[in-house]
């Protein structure tokens, strides 16, 4: 198909994937374009009331653009993701989320998410709701939506009330019988779709061009669920880096609509080859946000009383960030040659 | 595999002394066989595999639903998504390879869950304690927990024991465990699975074949069967012979305390 001739930057190939029918915007955008500074890129995507679709199980979560999101106040979110930590929790206690839709709600080994637990039981700042799933259904609708599909069929949640207890969703799920004949059982789970989905990546190019390794959790289905993608990353690389291994892409340029650049950019939590859990972090994040009170000083401390994530990291300290640093553990390289 | 305690030999004290956490590590290792692909959970399961790994267990294969294969952690994971787990093992993914490539087509042998309440059938419940709407407490949820326990070839169910948490009838179903008995999860439509046993900080309970419901199993040493039925509000069936959970070995706990969570941040506490 390709020809070997066509060596230069731009080949037909790409000005024909330019095109973006989602959004309406024909003409081919000048890269530095995407690439904007975290404040006006919460500003731009995440208007109140957006479907917002967050990213990573357990590390690499966006969480410079989750504190900026409770700085600019944003209100009735419908926050999406199979399996939230803090994320979640710190967006429920800033009042930002009207809606989840997921599986799990937890600080992990650190105990349990008060915020979350505030809201529901008593509806502290707030009233919220929750639709629910299974981890493996929450990927089927993001894959359902990400491939242009209306549902997926999936055998988990049968005999379970995640099948029967719906919240604002009708119907949530509907049991099928196989109709090719074997009468066999499946859940179909509808298509989740994001009006933005937020993927933290390792590197990008600044075309957009998202390299992500380690585990993968549901980002990529949840990723391309999204009408518009906002990458905030590690590192800015030049083309030629993605392109010597486009094996690590999990999201091609030219669905991507914002860049922001934020070096610790999940922190606390780990991105593979850049850092480490900084588990003393989330210790303290979970017992302070036992109380309200708790919880009010340290974002007071952590992120109202912050300007930005420049400041954040200068409050962390070099010494801290240091040793975090990830040691080096080089992958082989492979032969890309034919 | 559990067996009556032996008898103390008269000079040096009998068993180590351990924590229950430390037990029911030890017991999840013990309910792994050599080769069996294991779907593990964050905290005590985890340990079991790896301990699994380190002593009857080699050839045992851990899957991580965040997408790691045969995972080989230098130190102690934190969570399922721990970076820790990544170098070193054999295939890297995400949820719907796990998920959807090895649990859903049943390739996947054992699964371990937790669970804040268990009813005699085995099913358990994530979600909330009280009323869904606004429940006492609200619970983290499903997570991988439904899809480990519906398509799992068999499931091991862990969690701490009381009264409150060994209920007549769950709050919400977050797990279908055997439903409502025989035949249960065929008819709602599960392909295959069940849990197989729940081990606990007082005991290990397995589930009659016939009647799919719980029975004790074995009481962990120093633990009395006064003391388990006090903690299960059902009139729970017992076997004709009660065993008493074999004791940790020096090695099991050598390997846990020094290898696998050196740090106490799961064994640690009671």
């Amino acid at each position: 198909m390709t020809s070997r001739l066509s060596k230069t930057a731009t080949s037909p190939a790409e000005a024909f994937l330019r095109p973006r029918p989602f959004m309406g915007r024909m003409a081919e955008p000048e890269v530095a374009d995407k690439l904007l500074p975290l404040g006006e890129a919460v500003a731009k995507f995440i208007p109140d009331g957006t479907r917002l679709r967050s990213c990573g199980i357990g590390l690499r979560k966006p969480m410079a653009l989750t504190y900026e999101v409770m700085r600019q106040r944003k209100r009735d979110l419908t926050y999406l993701l199979s399996g939230w930590t803090e994320d979640a929790d710190l967006l429920i206690g800033g009042g930002c989320v009207a809606k989840l839709e997921g599986s799990y709600l937890g600080l992990e080994a650190f105990g349990l998410a008060y915020c979350y637990r505030r809201a529901i039981e008593k509806g502290i700042p707030r009233e919220i709701a929750i639709e629910e799933y299974s981890n493996f259904s929450m990927t089927m609708r993001f894959m359902a939506a990400s491939m242009g599909l209306p549902f997926m069929p999936v055998k988990s949640m049968l005999g379970s009330d995640l099948l029967n207890v719906e919240s604002f969703l009708h119907p949530k799920a509907v049991v099928l019988e196989d109709p090719f004949g074997t009468k066999e059982k499946v859940a179909l789970v509808p298509a989740c779709h994001a009006d933005v989905s937020v993927l933290h990546a390792q590197r990008c190019d600044s075309d957009g061009n998202a390299q992500v390794w380690g585990q993968l959790g549901d980002d990529v289905w949840g990723t391309m669920s999204g009408k518009k993608i906002l990458l905030t990353v590690e590192e800015v690389v030049p083309t030629k880096v993605v392109r010597k291994d486009p094996n690590r892409t999990i999201v091609p340029g030219f669905r991507v609509d914002g860049i922001v650049l934020v070096p610790f950019g999940a922190h606390p939590y780990q991105v593979q080859g850049y850092y480490d859990v900084d588990a003393a972090f989330r210790r303290e994040y979970a017992e302070r946000s036992v109380t309200l009170e708790g919880w009010q000083a340290w974002t007071d401390e952590w992120v109202y009383g912050l300007d930005g994530h420049d400041a954040y990291l200068r409050k962390l300290g070099e010494d801290r960030l240091a040793k975090l640093r990830a040691k080096r553990a080089m992958s082989g390289q492979v032969n890309y040659g034919y | 595999m559990a067996t009556d305690a032996p008898p103390a030999p008269p000079a040096i004290p009998a068993e180590p002394a351990y924590k229950r956490t430390e037990l029911m590590a030890i017991c999840a290792a013990r309910e792994v066989k050599d080769g069996e692909i294991a779907f593990i959970g964050t905290g005590l399961p985890m340990l079991g595999g790896m301990l699994a790994k380190a002593t009857h267990a080699p050839n045992c294969i851990m899957v991580f639903e965040s997408g790691v294969v045969d995972a080989r952690p230098k130190r102690t994971p934190l969570s399922i998504g721990d970076a820790c787990l990544v170098p070193g093992s054999v295939m890297l993914g995400g949820l719907t390879e796990v998920f959807g490539l090895l649990l859903q087509p049943g390739h996947v042998d054992v699964g371990f869950i937790g669970a804040a309440q268990i009813d005699k059938f085995g099913n358990l419940n994530t979600t909330v304690i009280g009323d869904y709407r606004r429940p006492k407490v609200r619970l983290p949820g499903s997570g991988g927990g439904n899809d480990i326990g519906s398509l799992a070839k068999r499931t091991i169910v862990m969690m701490k024991q009381d009264a409150r948490k060994f209920v007549e009838k769950v709050d919400y179903v977050t797990t279908p465990g055997w439903v409502d008995g025989p035949g249960g999860r065929e008819r709602v439509g599960l392909p295959r699975g069940g849990p197989a046993a729940v081990i606990t900080d007082l005991g290990v309970y397995r589930f009659d074949p016939d009647t799919k419901e719980m029975v004790l199993d074995s009481t962990h040493p120093g633990v009395t069967v006064a003391d388990v039925r006090a903690n299960v509000s059902w009139d729970l069936r017992l076997p004709l012979r009660v065993r008493t959970t074999k004791p940790p070995t020096k090695r099991e706990l050598r390997i846990l305390r020094t290898t696998l969570d050196p740090e106490g941040i799961f064994l640690g506490g009671a």
